[in-house]
């Protein structure tokens, strides 16, 4: 029972790795890095969502802004104390930035990655109002679960089971934001509810990432993915697509 | 970060001729840290001629036994597995971090649950705590454990998991697979391969259709072979859980070579950047991080948070000399291997190497 195999070699035959203590250095920071930008992007999506809850236009609306606020910051929580278990300073790590910072309304062309944290480039800008908040909730939450449901796939299994707890969530989340946009619908009107359509749609496309690259292969090669960004980006293209049709709204 | 804590060795048993169960109990205030969950492991830190060595082994004892114990077998050419085996006495005191891992699924007193877990060599650690926990807090729950060894003698547990199969009459079951010693039944002589595997499941010796979990601890070709062969036997990919063998961990690691002490000239520095196997000659601006240096490049160097706490960009000095300004996630025994945050370190001296891969 002594079979030499090489780490590289088992992770490309689909192997899991399970502790800190048997993952090679570029798989570790690899890892690392898809973790903070998960958990930069629910601590910023919440911090920016926080401040609309006081905007709700009923209880029911209230109590689903609080409960996505809250269960997003739960969900950072639990992914930063495996990044704890890799030495990450945890409580520094949350306080080390100021998560509610977005750019201004109307800088906001194209951001990129901020300087200083990892979030997804759709959570810099600004929500601007509730009907803004709900469909970027809409579209970022179907983008969401595609996106955690790759994320659930990854070989560091202990990863693997915590993003499987958190998907049906997210979902959940989703969901909720479906059933204000239904209601936006009758109290907003059309027109203003495919305004916020239009302007967020490429914007929750472009947080799927580039469409490139050897680095891909590099990732796919230790089962830190599987799916290229641009086949999960059409999978949401497409179930969201067709969410939209069904309350009469077009895809940007 | 998670701290050590003292444990006391209260007994040292021998398992097979190179395999010792170390039966430890927390002292110094230790005693909360030390809650554990099935298939946990601890992780150990000792001082081997003024270098840290850390090495995690699983614990072996079940939730309800009222000890925690762990199993560890000599490894060919293992500092710490040596020591254990040949030189810790009773009395002595050792230290651990609190359990980690999440080699386990949530028990359930009602479930009539019918686990699978296949070991090899000292794979069996974890999947012996597993068995212990489930049987007992599982009363309606059934486990059949596949078990590959090299020979009948080097079998680790092997009463332990009789008087298991004796206690629960009827719900355990274990099958052992040897390498070299033949048995009355052919198929389980030899290596636990994939065709095994899917002959052991397709004969009726192991239920795969009625299995919940199959929890799978050994070296990395057998996980996968045993994992590919459950899944022919249509088993999801999330019932089907992993522990990598403790062997696999990194060895000992070498000192750093040390140059000679260039002192800076204010010249401008040249930096040796190895990522992903390619290595590339930059020069940095005075005052500009290793990290910042490598991005200015178009080198892809890995980093998160830039404040020094989430460790991603960490990386070692090979050459030459650097200066960390913060330091919240590498530990002491890390920095002393050469490894620094490279989002907070500058160099010091006109030529500095450093690597991503180690």
């Amino acid at each position: 029972m002594t079979d030499g195999m090489s780490i590289s070699d088992y992770l490309a035959q689909g192997g899991r790795l399970t502790s800190p203590a048997n993952v090679p250095p570029r798989y570790r920071a690899e890892l690392l890095r898809m973790m903070a930008t998960f958990v930069d992007s629910e601590l910023a999506g919440a911090a920016g969502f926080a401040d609309l809850i006081n905007a709700a236009p009923g209880i029911e609306e209230r109590i689903a802004a609080a409960r996505i606020v809250l269960e997003k910051t739960v969900h950072a929580q639990r992914v930063l104390r495996q990044m704890g278990e890799f030495g990450a300073d945890t409580a520094r790590y949350y306080t080390h930035h100021p998560w509610t910072a977005r750019d201004k309304p109307g800088a906001d062309a194209a951001p990129g990655r901020s300087e200083h944290d990892m979030r997804l480039s759709v959570f810099n800008y600004p929500l601007q109002g509730w009907t803004d908040a709900v469909v970027m909730n809409l579209l970022m939450g179907r983008a969401v679960v595609v996106q955690l449901g790759e994320l659930a796939q990854v070989s560091y299994q202990p990863l693997a089971e915590t993003f499987r707890g958190i998907l049906p969530v997210e979902t959940r989340h989703a969901e909720l934001a479906l059933e204000g946009v239904e209601r936006l619908l009758q109290t907003e009107g059309i027109e203003a509810v495919q305004a916020a359509v239009t302007l967020w749609w490429p914007r929750v496309a472009a947080s799927f990432g580039m469409d490139a690259s050897d680095k891909f292969a590099r990732v796919k090669a230790m089962g830190l993915r599987h799916t290229p960004n641009a086949d999960l980006r059409a999978a949401w293209e497409r179930e969201t697509t067709g969410i939209l049709a069904a309350l009469g709204l077009k895809a940007a | 970060m998670s701290r050590f804590h003292d444990l006391e060795v209260t007994d040292i048993r021998k398992t097979t001729r190179d395999a010792v169960v170390v039966t430890l109990r927390p002292v110094n205030g230790a005693a909360d840290h030390f809650d554990f969950v099935q298939g946990q492991y601890l992780t150990f830190r000792r001082d081997f001629d003024g270098e840290e060595l850390r090495r995690s082994y699983s614990i072996c004892s079940g939730m309800d036994d009222g000890v925690l114990q762990v199993g560890i077998k000599r490894v060919e050419g293992g500092a710490f597995s040596a020591w254990v085996n040949d030189e810790l006495q009773v009395g002595e005191v050792l230290q651990a971090m609190p359990p980690m891992g999440r080699f386990h699924v949530p028990l359930d007193a009602a479930a009539r649950g019918h686990y699978l877990g296949f070991a090899a060599g000292s794979g069996i650690t974890p999947v012996l705590s597993i068995i212990r926990t489930t049987l007992r807090r599982e009363p309606h729950a059934s486990f059949t454990l596949v078990y590959a060894n090299k020979g009948v003698n080097t079998i680790m547990f092997r009463e332990e998991l009789e008087d298991l199969k004796n206690a629960y009459l009827g719900r355990f079951n274990v099958i052992h697979v040897l390498g070299t010693d033949a048995q009355e039944i052919d198929l389980f002589t030899g290596r636990l391969t994939q065709g095994k595997c899917a002959e052991l499941f397709r004969t009726g010796w192991v239920d795969v259709a009625s299995a919940d979990t199959a929890f799978i601890c050994g070296p990395e070709p057998m996980m996968l072979d045993i994992a590919a062969a459950l899944r022919d036997a249509g088993m999801a990919d999330d019932r089907i859980r992993f522990e990598l063998f403790a062997s696999v961990q990194p060895g000992r690691l070498k000192q750093p070579p040390r140059a000679a002490r260039v002192e800076a000239t204010g010249k401008g520095t040249e930096i040796t950047i190895t990522l992903d196997g390619a290595t590339r000659k930059v020069s940095a601006d005075e005052g500009q991080s290793l990290l910042d240096t490598a991005l200015a490049n178009d080198i892809d160097a890995p980093f998160a948070c830039r404040a020094g706490v989430c460790s991603t960009c960490r990386c070692r000095v090979i050459e030459g000399e650097v200066e960390m300004a913060v330091n919240h996630a590498l530990e002491d025994y890390e920095v002393e291997k050469g490894y620094v945050l490279s989002c907070q370190s500058r160099p010091l001296t006109d030529r500095v190497r450093i690597d991503y891969d180690q």
